[in-house]
């Protein structure tokens, strides 16, 4: 199994594709978007802004050749904080693009008036339905994001975590999709223990 | 719940790690790199690393050694030092650094904040200010590693940095900084309610009853511990058992 983390210069791959490297997976950085078809899962990663993300995935050719490689050839994607908010519909945060849209939802700022904003630390999240979190010692995972994603269709809810009276979304995955909100490469051992599930559940 | 956070803070002059008092006499404490992986295996919540000659020498934390602190471990680190433009904030993000952390220029030219927030998102962009109370018992900000006073007030700097962007505020007291005396718990009552991020609370750590008072005096959500952990008999997985025995909310490990 090949595991692809699009490489288009956004943010912070390194601790993702090193994390991945600790069970020896084989895993690439790839920047080059014709070469992504060599991947058997795609990783999407990144932080920054809804708008420079998707500008920047459309400048490398990496929009058209993800949504070929997830709905075309339905290969499986993890998409990771940024990464995962790119699968809604739209967010607040960018009133001129769209996201991918395989998630049907808004991504939205966090209501600053009830709780500090950005969600920043360790949370436990609350496992919905979903084995990928099965095994872990206290599901902790560690947060830092100021947007969050709000699934119209409360099927694809993996994962919540309450913060400040409220209740986020923290995962979602429907069919070979699966974003998380938190950052699993962060996370120490439970974030470790988070990706080999997701490997095993994918392959 | 969101858990407080235990986090080792590393002062670094070029590659090795040093710790002193009130800003002064830094000796060396070792290998950040070894003490990054021991912290990490312990359960810290986060590292927080600072190259604190990096910005009176002109130049940028050594990424190098960011590098492979990252390639070791499974979490957060913050990096400041020497960062004055979104290039060397891109060079210490490309080294896997997850927030940039600024001081002397947050102060010189606010609106660093913001073009760093725009670029990389408020969540990766870390406010810090060396604080020190003066005869009137007034609280100062310093920049330039506690050497040039600024020119306004705290409560003023704090609010301008937020309004920049500011996702996350680290607030020294120089006064305590090295002296194991215990945290400037009137510095952050006075922030109280005025911090709508979340803020970090560092210098002064001696011992585990101050690291309680923190958490039950003020509303900071993070504690930076320096001197406790590196020339002291403490470790995190002590802290937060210590801590968790009080009721103080943190993270298992």
């Amino acid at each position: 199994m090949k595991i692809g983390i699009v490489d288009y210069k956004l943010g912070n791959l390194g601790s993702v594709y090193s994390a991945l490297k600790f069970y020896k997976y084989d895993v690439d950085l790839i920047s080059d978007s014709k070469r992504l078809k060599h991947a058997d899962v795609i990783i999407l990663a990144g932080v920054g802004n809804f708008k420079t993300a998707v500008s920047r995935l459309k400048n490398t050719g990496f929009w058209d050749s993800i949504n070929e490689e997830v709905i075309g050839r339905k290969k499986p994607i993890l998409g990771i904080c940024l990464g995962m908010q790119l699968f809604a519909d739209t967010s607040s945060e960018d009133k001129t693009n769209r996201g991918f849209g395989w998630i049907k939802g808004d991504v939205v700022r966090i209501d600053s008036s009830i709780s500090k904003v950005p969600h920043m630390g360790w949370n436990n999240i609350i496992p919905h339905k979903d084995g990928m979190f099965r095994g872990m010692t206290a599901n902790a995972f560690y947060f830092m994001h100021s947007y969050h994603l709000i699934p119209s269709d409360k099927n694809t809810i993996a994962a919540t975590v309450k913060y400040g009276g409220i209740e986020l979304v923290s995962a979602v995955r429907k069919n070979n999709i699966v974003g998380v909100q938190f950052h699993p490469e962060k996370s120490q051992g439970d974030g470790l223990r988070f990706f080999r599930n997701f490997l095993e559940s994918v392959v | 719940m969101i858990a407080h956070r235990v986090m080792p803070f590393f002062l670094l002059k070029g590659k090795r790690l040093v710790k002193g008092t009130n800003f002064k006499g830094h000796i060396d404490v070792g290998d950040p790199l070894s003490q990054a992986m021991i912290y990490d295996a312990q359960g810290a919540d986060e590292i927080v690393v600072v190259d604190i000659s990096a910005s009176l020498e002109s130049r940028l934390i050594d990424t190098k050694v960011i590098n492979d602190m990252i390639s070791r471990c499974r979490l957060p680190i913050t990096v400041g030092g020497g960062v004055k433009s979104l290039r060397d904030a891109h060079k210490c993000f490309k080294a896997g650094a997850d927030k940039i952390l600024i001081n002397t220029n947050a102060i010189l030219r606010p609106s660093f904040i913001k073009e760093l927030a725009r670029e990389f998102g408020s969540q990766s962009v870390v406010v810090s200010m060396d604080v020190r109370k003066n005869r009137a018992g007034c609280h100062e900000v310093y920049l330039y590693s506690g050497t040039v006073k600024a020119k306004e007030p705290l409560i003023d700097l704090v609010k301008k940095a937020i309004d920049n962007g500011a996702g996350e505020l680290v607030i020294t007291s120089i006064d305590m900084e090295g002296t194991l005396k215990g945290y400037d718990i009137d510095l952050y009552k006075k922030l109280r309610n005025l911090i709508r991020v979340p803020a970090i609370a560092s210098g002064g750590a001696g011992c585990y009853d101050d690291v309680v008072k923190l958490f039950k005096d003020t509303d900071f959500d993070a504690c930076a511990i320096g001197k406790m952990f590196f020339l002291r008999d403490y470790d995190v997985v002590k802290v937060k058992s210590y801590l968790n025995g009080k009721h103080v909310m943190v993270r298992e490990t």
